[in-house]
């Protein structure tokens, strides 16, 4: 995929995805474009290739023409494609720990089910820690939490008008 | 219940038993969606209920275009949570080339000036990552107004983050970019949370990642202008950066911030990359070089090391230090930060050790040989990807000092590799082979007794291409005697039946080398009245004849050299028996279903049959081989990958010069029954062909100027070439190449357009650098209207030293 030369010098995670001991995908984000077959081939070559290594291994592992920064949860894999030499991995592995601790605090004690059943909270809270280019937005986690609930709240007022309207 | 019904679904795919079940769920959800969505009456909050569903299809990798009009839909609803959905659904399911963003652009133009901040924070987001270069244009006065008229720290930190990714969309931006956008913010402390910090950072970088070419775009407009006032305006944040990353890093604790015991570790990264940009850029910063200096000094001293936070910050510390060629003590603190790395038990640490010194390793030999030792701990350790890392830095840092402690610890990885390792063998073994004929090694036993003892340990794994350099070097070898020595070492393995467990059964490479060594050398060998004993030419005989029979069909290329031996030994031995089962051997291949071991030892019974005096002459000891230039490695170790790739062409040949095509040779010789002078002459001169022919291969890439290409540039050390692939109304490709005369690495070229063009670069291919008369190329895409006119500024490093090169051309097509 041909890519403009100043596009490849930023930092930011290149997509995230949420996958299961079982290889099941949980959640996808994009931030660079990428064609839905390119997509399906990175899910389809990586999660495998992921969930083959073994507890002891590096943490980051060489995929295509770019570099795949993964951590393990429990039963879940988090793994985040980034730009090889532009891209601190060691610092990636801390925004992927950051988002684990947000959604931790946000679902109290989160875990594989909160995920696949509120996807879309999982996507609410990855979009205010992550900028749209996939760099660190907001190093507070407090921060993050606090205008995602506000925002819950908010949508429960739209209800709370229809009732009373 | 609101929810339930996207529960049930998930419920239900969940629920299936088998992988046909989950599908037809799955189909039937989609097509019932489909049928919903068309349906314009559906209520909104049923609306919802449905792209909630498309989303979770979404995550399962299905097909959702259908859903795309319906999330523009939701966006145009005037209730929060269908617009928090619909953007979200949005920023999933389109991407910047949908025709439907055009629909976007009023939805978000709205929602960038709506009163509630939460609806604004979301078109920001939105904008950002959907933004393509048209709607960068159109909507980037309304993210700046919101820039200028908030005071409030999440709306300003969600617009510098759209306004950051607006820029690398459409670079002209940067003509009406406002440097005091960012400096009246950074004035107001009780604005600068570290949110927006980061913000600044990204629209920092994102100005200096761009620059160059915006300001090579102004010039090819004819505005030639040198100065850079936007640069020239920046430049006066970078104290204002600076102290902001003292601060952080002498800062001990705020709770908000701190992960144990560091604080915010994103902000300081981001910090130090945005000023590793500044002083990368072309900029006179001499009056904040020693501050920076003395900041990354004083970070990697204060960041405690231990934690995978801090040891983020001091990684992004050393390779700013080597991306900007710092002072010597900056890298020798920078290689030592990476050595203390190694030293640690953390396996991530140690990867991104290994990976940046290798990078590191021209620039300071010295300080990375210093910590040989954790390196060469590392070739054991456990995990593989480490193991590759170490491998190739024991061999970039490989010298004539250290030569025989490295090779020695390469011996031990070899010993001790697993089958899991494979690539990691043969790899070694390649280079080791390489090493051993590159330096000047006076201790010949020494060298031969490594190449032994790798196709003893490794013999299983490696490539012919690998055999046929072993060979070379043992037949090239000075020391006859300590080769003959060595031989029979090999022999008395090979032959002795209790012995010969030691080898593995599939190690085909020593048998191989075995059977060349007999019929080389079987004569010097049985001189020596100390050998006659153990190796007799019965017992070479019946070892070839058991060889024979062993890989008669399985394997050819063995069977090859068997005949070339059976051949050679019919002058060396005396006993009749013996030259009788060496002529069985030839002869029971002369109806081989392998046309060429069939013809070539129909040939070779000929051969046999001649008399003494004629076959002497023939089957001489082969003389001294020449090794082809390729046979270098060591401080311009590529990585290992592309070595692998490109498995060097001459040393293929080689190995046909040994094995068949010899042979095929001297059968022709006997038909044209020419001298073997000439035979030689032959020889060598197909070698040098193939040199000739080699012209830009690079990991078995190569890229050859079309003919119809026009030459655009000349210089002492490149020249450029342009073809215009296709040019319609609107777009034009242009294939550039850069041809090289001299040897050259990190080309950056940077193009430029007419402002009325747009432009796409391709990647540069094969690679970043240039040996003599290689070739690279880059596909150059441009849409637009206009005349044709590009502007090329080329950077590049000759001998380590940076080039700049710039030229235009004008092509006689318009769009």
């Amino acid at each position: 995929m041909e890519k403009p030369l100043r596009d490849i010098q930023m930092t930011h995670i290149k997509y995230l995805i949420l996958a299961s001991r079982q290889g099941k995908v949980r959640l996808t984000k994009w931030f660079s474009p990428y064609s839905p077959k390119e997509k399906q081939k990175i899910v389809k070559e990586l999660t495998p290739m992921i969930l083959a290594r073994k507890a002891k291994m590096c943490n980051i592992v060489e995929y295509s023409d770019h570099k795949v920064v993964y951590r393990r949860y429990a039963s879940l894999y988090f793994i985040c494609g980034v730009m090889p030499d532009v891209d601190n991995e060691l610092l990636t592995l801390e925004i992927i720990h950051r988002y684990v601790e947000t959604m931790d605090s946000y679902f109290g004690n989160v875990c594989e089910l909160d995920i696949i059943f509120n996807f879309s909270k999982a996507y609410d809270i990855l979009n205010e820690i992550l900028m749209c280019d996939g760099s660190m937005a907001e190093s507070s986690k407090a921060d993050v939490l606090k205008h995602v609930m506000t925002m819950d709240s908010m949508e429960g007022n739209d209800n709370l008008d229809r009732v009373l309207s | 219940m609101a929810g339930s019904s996207l529960n049930n679904f998930i419920k239900d795919v969940r629920g299936a038993k088998t992988l046909a079940e989950e599908r037809s769920i799955i189909t039937k959800a989609s097509a019932k969606i489909r049928t919903k969505l068309r349906d314009d009456h559906l209520p909104l909050e049923k609306r919802r209920k449905n792209i909630q569903k498309l989303l979770y299809l979404y995550i399962l990798g299905e097909k959702t275009h259908f859903g795309q009009v319906e999330c523009i839909n939701l966006i145009a609803s005037e209730e929060f949570a269908d617009k928090r959905l619909g953007y979200l659904a949005a920023t999933l399911l389109l991407d910047e080339s949908e025709d439907l963003l055009t629909l976007l652009t009023n939805l978000l133009n709205n929602d960038l000036n709506h009163p509630n901040k939460y609806v604004v924070s979301l078109a920001l987001t939105t904008l950002g990552s959907l933004g393509s270069s048209e709607l960068a244009r159109d909507l980037y006065m309304d993210v700046e107004n919101i820039l200028k008229g908030s005071r409030d720290p999440f709306i300003i930190k969600k617009a510098l983050q759209c306004i950051g990714k607006l820029i690398t969309k459409d670079f002209t931006l940067l003509d009406i970019f406002d440097t005091k956008l960012i400096t009246s913010i950074l004035e107001n402390h009780s604005l600068c949370t570290h949110g927006v910090l980061l913000g600044i950072n990204k629209v920092l970088q994102s100005i200096l990642l761009n620059h160059e070419t915006f300001q090579l775009s102004l010039s090819n407009d004819g505005y030639a202008d040198d100065s850079k006032p936007l640069l020239n305006e920046l430049v006066k944040i970078i104290p204002e950066l600076l102290s902001l990353l003292q601060s952080l890093s002498i800062k001990n604790f705020e709770p908000e911030y701190d992960i144990q015991g560091t604080c915010d570790p994103f902000l300081q990264c981001e910090s130090i990359y945005t000023l590793r940009l500044f002083f990368e850029q072309t900029l006179d910063l001499s009056q904040y070089q020693n501050k920076f200096c003395d900041l990354l000094t004083q970070i990697a001293t204060n960041t405690d090391g231990a934690k995978n936070c801090g040891q983020a910050i001091l990684y992004e510390t050393a390779r700013t230090i080597f991306s900007l060629n710092l002072e010597q003590p900056l890298r020798v603190l920078g290689v030592n930060i990476l050595a203390k790395f190694l030293s640690q038990k953390d396996n991530n640490t140690k990867y991104v050790a290994l990976n940046t010194l290798l990078k590191v390793v021209d620039q300071e030999p010295e300080t990375v040989q210093r910590h040989r030792k954790f390196i060469s701990k590392c070739l054991r350790d456990p995990d593989i990807s480490i193991r590759k890392r170490a491998l190739e830095l024991s061999f970039a840092i490989l010298n004539d000092v250290n030569l025989v402690e490295i090779v020695d610890q390469l011996i031990g990885f070899l010993a001790g590799a697993i089958d899991d390792d494979k690539t990691l063998i043969v790899y070694t073994v390649e280079n080791l082979v390489k090493i051993l004929e590159s330096h000047n090694i006076s201790d010949e036993k020494w060298k031969l007794s490594i190449l032994f003892e790798s196709l003893k340990l490794a013999g299983t794994y490696v490539t012919s291409d690998i055999t046929g350099d072993i060979l070379i070097s043992i037949n090239n070898s000075k020391d006859t005697i300590q080769r003959r020595n060595l031989v029979v070492d090999m022999l008395m393995i090979s032959l002795d039946e209790t012995k010969n467990c030691e080898i593995s059964e599939d190690n085909i490479a020593w048998l191989i080398v075995t059977i060349w060594c007999i019929g080389e050398y079987a004569d010097e060998i049985l001189e020596d009245p100390s050998c006659r004993q153990a190796l007799s030419e019965t017992k070479m005989t019946n070892f070839l004849v058991l060889q024979d029979k062993t890989f008669n069909i399985s394997n050819k290329k063995l069977i090859n050299y068997l005949l070339t031996a059976a051949l050679k030994l019919s002058s060396k031995f005396k006993d009749s028996g013996c030259i009788e089962a060496l002529r069985q051997i030839i002869l029971g291949h002369t109806k081989d279903s392998d046309l060429l071991i069939q013809s070539k030892s129909v040939q070779y019974e000929i051969i046999f049959a001649q008399p003494q005096s004629v076959k002497k002459v023939l089957l001489e000891t082969m003389p001294v081989f020449e090794r082809r230039k390729c046979m270098k490695v060591g401080n311009t170790s590529p990585e290992l990958k592309k070595i692998h790739k490109s498995t060097d062409k001459s040393s293929n040949v080689a190995l046909l010069d040994l094995g068949s095509e010899n042979d095929k040779k001297k059968d022709t010789e006997v038909a044209n029954s020419s001298t073997p002078a000439d035979l030689l002459a032959d020889l060598f001169s197909s070698t040098s062909i193939d040199e000739n022919t080699k012209n830009t291969s690079r990991n078995g890439k190569t890229v050859q100027i079309s003919v119809s290409a026009t030459k655009i540039y000349d210089s002492d050390t490149i020249q450029a070439y342009v073809q215009l692939i296709s040019c319609d109304a609107g777009s034009a490709q242009i294939e550039l190449y850069l041809k090289s005369s001299k040897a050259i690495s990190d080309i950056k070229p940077f193009s430029a357009v007419p402002r009325t063009q747009k432009l796409t670069l391709g990647q540069l291919y094969p690679g970043n650098s240039l040996q003599k008369d290689e070739v690279c190329s880059q596909v150059l895409k441009i849409t637009g209207t206009g005349k044709l006119k590009l502007r090329i500024k080329l950077d590049f490093k000759l001998n380590g030293v940076p080039v700049e090169q710039q030229f235009d051309y004008k092509f006689e097509q318009t769009l």
